[in-house]
Order: structure tokens, then C-alpha cells, then sequence
């Protein structure tokens, strides 16, 4: 009897505590995952020391790849050496777990005092009142914005006020392998429309056997939206099928070529990480991204990798390439140092220093002076950045509006969406079908 | 204690009232107690509560009373997809783990010179198995240009499988994964093989069993209730699984490794749902809790307790 009542309470307890620990655990899982330098518990204890000792403690945080936290890390090591009474604490993540963690925070109340934020999210955030306004530190000097472009402040900008100052502009492009392409005999236009891409794509294979990665995500329907003379929101808030109908065409058209990465290779490698796209091991000869990715994904594969701007439709209505302001620096209204957190905004953005060290590794400085200075110190790589966005700068429209609230979870419904049609479950037809009115719900469940 | 309160009250100094055994014993458990109500009783009423709301993790929640319910069961397709990806997972894993753990601590329960350190050995998995290394590392061993398939080439077997990316391999690499973390069964089993009485065994050998007929007739038999005891363990834990499905394969294909709980995760971080996150690990505590109590219930009809026998 003993024996039972042991085994009984041990099962009973146990079954309650562990489930109870359900709850808890998804967020200690998330650091875990991230594998950031947790500073978020240590922000408490530092707050306290510096209204006592005088030092100031900032948090900063991006998300980013493993070039950026290096340089990012290294332009605030000297920061700090100039400035003794400010310790900076820094955490990184990468893209997706980053935005986890930061609702997260921003829920319980402890943003960092500095975030990078991203142009898609600065609407969500700045409406629910986590963003401080830095137009106040504009108009006293304390970041000085002469040499900034209007256009820049205005693109962090909601309702007359700036939350956020953009580091550099970039361009979503796609990559190719020059050596490959140069084997297959083909020249790659400065930019293609899909059936160009289609016909490539063949000889390559022919040729030399390579695979072709088709972009499933979020920035190819964008593309696509605005080459057919529209913009995705819009029409997916207005539940209309159009742009989508095109985009899921041509996606099953590359889905069912043979030149095509299949299926189950692809959701091994993982595009959405940068250290293990499928060009830098060469399983396909191309891959998408934006142009501040560039020099993380040519440093990891280790070879000069071509760049080319994304496909476009053969009739398109409109041009589709579009310079994004990128990589915004915003400070947490729950901020206690925002003058400091501002100061070190300043130096970031305006410093030739701090740009000698990061190198235009989130895009071309937004300081033209310190941009003009950078340029000619930027090595190789970085200077194909510089021309590439120069170029798009040339022929590129203004981007959509900032992405809606429900934005993240359509990227999401899209994903799984492309998968069934890379998976040959379903059709253009069908997936227009799930994707468009689910996509709606979602957006206006969203606004709620 | 009939004496005790009876006397007339009087003031009493605070360590007199400390020391009083039935306050004694609260102020031990006092720790366990606050941590208990700070991170798990309050945290459970409060996700209880979010469950009725419509909480964008950015805003203030609004009541919506069972809204959340109801997309879960009838709106949200996905819900039950990946509850059904959950249940096989939990239903291939659990079983095969404990049997696995069993036929271990049968090879381990004669005592020799090396046995603690075998012990040791086949414990580690389990204390690691969750961590994020090993989920990298078993997502590099299941890679297509992985060890895995580097070892199937040397016998000649098909080894150009992109185990991480098929539709129907995908989930049975993290199934593998959690056979792998067999050891805490493994050492509550060796403890209860131990318990058996060595003169049953001698008893059935003088009748003639064979060695089958022992574990069927004796072992098993007298290891029910460290069975019964390990089955609720692991399914719970195998409910609650989340590290695999988060780092090794993030759902992928086709959400045919989407667990409950990272989907509950997705839905409360990154879509920023946290009211229906809270309603999905409400239903979590429904389903494990229903499942536990059938156990319970059926215990009577194959748990053997030797005291009662």
C-alpha cells in the first residue's frame, strides 16, 4: 500500500508541476535559443548602481548575423573606452527569434534602452507607445541630423515625429555564383524579368548541373504586388486575388521545373538564416535577399558572389525595385537614459569612427559626409554594396507603407502555403484559394 | 493540543511563535511556497484569465470571453494539425523510449566492476538531450550531407535522403532524438528491478521457466507500478517537448514537425496572440490532465502492487 500511495503522489505532483511549468517555459526557452548575452536581468541591478555611482548602463540590442555582432560589439568597445561613465550592454539575435523576444520584453515592460528596429515593425510598435520621440534630441543637437537626408528622417517618422533614425538604405537583390554562371555560358542582365529567369535557370542545370532557388517569401510577393502596378497589403486587407494569382503561377511553374531545389533539400538548408543559404555550399547557383546581407553571405562563402536586382514580371506595370531604409535605431520610451542612449544614437550614425569600424555592414551610412569618407576605405565586397544600391537608387519607386499589425503571421500563413505547392500538395489555384481569404482574417483580426 | 486551546490566550514573542511545530513546519516550506505562488500558481491564474482576451502582447488585453476557444477548435485548421502531430509524436516516442529504458537497465542490472560507469554513460543523454548543442547537433547528423548518410554510403544504402525534409522522415529523426534521452526512465527502472525479489526467480527456475518466461511472468509483472510511474512521466514530458521542434526542424516540412508547444509559442511571441496562447495551453492542461487521469483509472486493471497481491 505504501508502495502506491508513493508512486501515486509522485505522478500527481508531478503532473501538476510540470504543467505548470508549460507556461513559464517558452520564454526561458527563447533566450536559450537565441544565445544572447542575457542582459535583460542584469538591466535592474545596473539601473540602481547608476543612480548611485553615476555610471549609466545601456542596453542595446539587433538582431543580426555573426559579421555584424562582431563589428557592432567592436564600435561599442570603443565607445565605451571614450566614454568611461557609460557601460553598454549589448544582446543579439537572429532575425525571427529577435522579434520573439522583443514582445516579449516590450510586454513586460523592459525594452532595451536602444533597439534596432526594422521599417516592417515601427508601425506596431510606435502605435502601442514603446517608442520615444527623437525629435526633441533632434532640435537640441543632441543627434545631429545636418548631414542626414530629410527623406531618411522622414521614413522614421510617424505623424510628424521621428522614432526611429534609419543606419543605411538598402535593396532586396538576388545572388548569383559567378563561377557557375560563367560555366554555363550565361550572362545575367542587371535585372531580369521571371521568364528570363526561367530559361537561365534551364540552360544552368543543363549546363552544369546547379539548381535554382525560387524565392517563397514575403519579399517576392511585395515585388510582385508592386510589378503588377500594386502593393500586397492592399490587396490582401481588400481580399483581392490578383498580384497573388501570379505569384502562385509562377511559384508552381519553378516548383515543378527540374532545375529546382527540391522540396526536402530546401527545408534542410534554410534560406532564412544567412549562414546556411544554399548558395554558400553552392546547392543552387542563386539565393534572394536585401543588400545588407550581402557581406555576411560573401564573408561565409568565402568567394566574390555576383549581384543582380530581383526578377520582374515580362509586362510589369511598374518597377518593383525598391530602396528600403533599414536597419532603424530606435530608443524604448521606458527608456531612464534617453539622453545617453540618444548621445551614443549621435555617434553611431555620425561618427566617421564608428563607421570605420562597421563599414556600412547595415547598409550605406545615412551621414553623406561620413558615407563620402567610408566609401574609399570599404573593402571590395562592401564597395559592390555601395554600387548596387547606387544603381537601384536610380531606378527604384517608393517602397509600400509600413507593413501592417498581423504582418508576421501572413509571412508565416505564406510560408506553409508555398510549402504545399513546393510539395506538389497543392495548385496555383488552390493556394490562392487558402492563402488570400485567410490572409484577410488574419489582418483584421489583426486591427482589432 | 486539546490543552493548547484551551488555555487563555496571551501575548506570545515572535520566536515563541515561530517555534510552535505547526508554524515550524510553514516557515521551512516558505521558500517553496513563495516560489511556488511567484512562478507558478500566479502565472497559471493570470494565463487563465489572458485566455478569455484578446491580448496583442503590445496592447492592453480585451475580454472576448471564449472567442479563443472557439478559433481554436472550429477556425484555426492549424490547431489540430499540430495537435495531431503532438499526439503521434507522443504516442511513437513514449512508448519506445520506456521500452528502450527497460531493455538498458535489464543489461545493466547485474552489478560489475564497470556498471556505474555504464550507468553514467547511457544517464548523459537524457541530462543534455534537450539542450540546443544537441539539437544542432543531431540537425547536422540528419543533414543530406550528414554522418548519417556518410555511414549508409559505406553499407551500400541509399544516402542522398534529406531526412530533416521529407514529410514522412522529418518527425521520426525527432522521434529518434527522444528515444536517444531513455537514461531518467532507465534509472527508475534499474531501481525497480532491483526491488524484485531474487527468490521468485529462483523459485520460477526450480519450476523450470525460461528466461522469457521470467521477464513476462516475474519482471514485468513486478514492474508495473514503476512502469505506471514512468509512462505519466514521459508523456507529459513528451507533451511538453519543445527545444526539437524549435531548433532541429522549426516545423518543417509542411508543419509535420510543428509541436503544440512551439506553435503556442509562435502564436504568443511572434504573431503576438498571447490571449490565444494562453486559451491553447489551457487546452494542453485539459489533454494531459484527461490522459493522466484515464492512467489513473485504468491502473486497477493492469498495475500489480505487491502488498495488495
Amino acid at each position: 500500500m505504501k508502495k502506491r500511495l508513493l508512486a501515486t503522489t509522485l505522478a500527481a505532483l508531478l503532473a501538476a508541476t510540470s504543467l505548470a511549468a508549460c507556461g513559464s517555459k517558452t520564454e526561458t526557452k527563447d533566450t536559450q535559443t537565441t544565445g544572447a548575452t542575457s542582459a535583460a536581468e542584469t538591466t535592474k541591478a545596473a539601473d540602481t548602481t547608476a543612480a548611485a555611482g553615476g555610471k549609466v548602463t545601456l542596453n542595446l540590442s539587433w538582431w543580426g548575423n555573426q559579421t555584424r555582432n562582431d563589428v557592432t560589439k567592436k564600435a561599442v568597445d570603443l565607445y565605451m573606452s571614450q566614454n568611461p561613465n557609460v557601460d553598454i550592454k549589448v544582446e543579439f539575435t537572429d532575425w525571427s527569434g529577435y522579434w520573439d523576444k522583443l514582445s516579449a520584453m516590450a510586454a513586460g515592460g523592459n525594452l532595451p534602452d536602444i533597439v534596432q528596429m526594422d521599417y516592417s515593425y515601427l508601425n506596431q510598435y510606435q502605435k502601442s507607445g514603446q517608442l520615444a520621440d527623437l525629435s526633441e534630441f533632434i532640435s537640441t543637437g543632441a543627434i545631429d541630423t545636418t548631414k542626414i537626408p530629410e527623406s531618411i528622417i522622414e521614413s522614421g517618422s510617424i505623424d510628424g515625429k521621428c522614432y526611429a533614425i534609419s543606419l543605411g538604405s538598402n535593396a532586396p537583390m538576388m545572388l548569383y555564383d559567378k563561377a557557375i554562371v560563367e560555366k554555363a555560358g550565361v550572362t545575367i542582365p542587371d535585372q531580369m524579368t521571371m521568364d528570363q529567369l526561367y530559361d537561365i535557370s534551364k540552360t544552368i542545370y543543363e549546363k552544369t548541373g546547379t539548381k535554382t532557388l525560387y524565392d517563397g517569401g514575403i519579399n517576392m510577393m511585395q515585388i510582385m504586388a508592386r510589378a503588377n502596378g500594386s502593393h500586397l497589403f492592399d490587396e490582401l486587407t481588400a481580399g483581392k486575388e490578383d498580384s497573388m494569382k501570379i505569384y502562385f503561377n509562377t511559384m508552381e511553374k519553378f516548383a515543378k521545373a527540374d532545375f529546382s531545389i527540391s522540396a526536402d533539400l530546401l527545408a534542410e538548408k534554410n534560406p532564412d538564416v544567412v549562414e546556411t543559404k544554399p548558395i554558400i555550399d553552392s546547392s543552387t547557383w542563386n539565393d534572394f535577399l536585401l543588400s545588407n546581407q550581402y557581406i555576411s553571405v560573401s564573408k561565409t562563402a568565402g568567394r566574390d558572389l555576383g549581384i543582380t536586382m530581383f526578377p520582374t514580371l515580362t509586362d510589369a506595370k511598374a518597377q518593383p525595385i525598391y530602396l528600403k531604409p533599414s536597419m532603424f535605431f530606435s530608443i524604448a520610451e521606458s527608456s531612464k537614459n534617453k539622453e545617453e542612449a540618444a548621445k551614443f544614437l549621435d555617434w553611431f550614425t555620425n561618427s566617421t569612427e564608428a563607421n570605420d569600424i562597421l563599414l556600412a555592414e547595415r547598409g550605406i551610412p545615412v551621414n553623406s559626409a561620413v558615407a563620402d569618407e567610408i566609401k574609399p576605405k570599404a573593402d571590395e565586397i562592401a564597395q559592390h554594396v555601395f554600387d548596387y544600391v547606387a544603381k537601384v537608387s536610380e531606378v527604384a519607386t517608393p517602397i509600400d507603407a509600413p507593413d501592417p499589425s498581423g504582418k508576421g503571421e501572413v509571412e508565416a500563413l505564406g510560408k506553409t502555403v508555398v510549402e504545399a505547392v513546393r510539395y506538389g500538395d497543392a495548385t496555383a489555384d488552390d493556394a490562392v484559394a487558402q492563402f488570400v481569404p485567410e490572409a484577410k482574417r488574419i489582418l483584421e483580426e489583426a486591427a482589432k | 493540543m486539546k490543552n493548547n486551546q484551551m488555555t487563555p490566550k496571551r501575548k506570545e514573542t515572535l520566536v515563541q511563535v515561530l517555534n510552535k511545530p505547526k508554524v515550524a513546519g510553514y516557515v521551512f516550506i516558505l521558500p517553496f511556497i513563495i516560489g511556488f505562488l511567484a512562478f507558478l500558481a500566479v502565472p497559471m491564474i493570470l494565463s487563465l484569465g489572458f485566455s478569455f482576451t484578446r491580448y496583442n502582447i503590445l496592447k492592453t488585453p480585451v475580454f472576448i470571453g471564449l472567442e479563443n476557444y472557439r478559433t481554436m477548435f472550429f477556425g484555426d485548421p492549424k490547431f489540430w494539425k499540430v495537435f495531431g502531430v503532438t499526439m503521434y509524436y507522443v504516442l511513437f516516442s513514449v512508448p519506445l523510449r520506456l521500452i528502450m529504458a527497460l531493455a538498458v537497465a535489464m543489461l545493466l542490472v547485474k552489478s560489475t566492476k564497470l556498471s556505474g560507469f555504464y550507468r553514467a554513460v547511457y544517464y548523459l543523454p537524457s541530462i543534455i538531450g534537450s539542450s540546443v548543442a544537441v539539437a544542432i547537433l543531431w540537425k547536422r547528423m540528419f543533414a543530406s550531407d550528414g554522418v548519417i548518410n556518410a555511414l549508409l554510403k559505406i553499407v551500400g544504402l541509399p544516402s542522398d535522403i534529406a531526412w530533416l525534409g521529407r514529410t514522412d522522415t522529418a518527425i521520426w529523426t525527432l522521434i529518434i532524438l527522444a528515444i536517444w534521452q531513455f537514461g531518467s526512465s532507465m534509472l527508475i527502472f534499474l531501481s525497480g528491478l532491483k526491488q524484485i525479489s531474487v527468490s521468485l526467480y529462483e523459485a520460477a527456475t526450480v519450476d523450470g521457466a525460461n528466461g522469457i518466461q521470467r521477464f513476462f511472468k516475474i519482471t514485468l509483472p513486478m514492474l508495473t507500478p514503476t512502469i505506471f510511474f514512468n509512462l505519466i512521466n514521459q508523456l507529459i514530458n513528451g507533451f511538453m517537448a519543445f527545444t526539437q521542434s524549435y531548433i532541429i526542424t522549426q516545423g518543417k516540412p509542411r508543419d509535420t514537425t510543428l509541436f503544440y508547444t512551439v506553435y503556442m509559442y509562435q502564436n504568443s511571441f511572434t504573431y503576438n496572440k498571447l490571449g490565444y496562447g494562453c486559451a491553447m495551453a489551457w487546452f494542453m492542461v485539459f489533454v494531459v490532465g484527461l490522459l493522466t487521469l484515464v492512467l489513473f483509472k485504468t491502473q486497477k486493471k493492469w498495475v500489480h502492487y505487491e502488498a495488495e497481491g
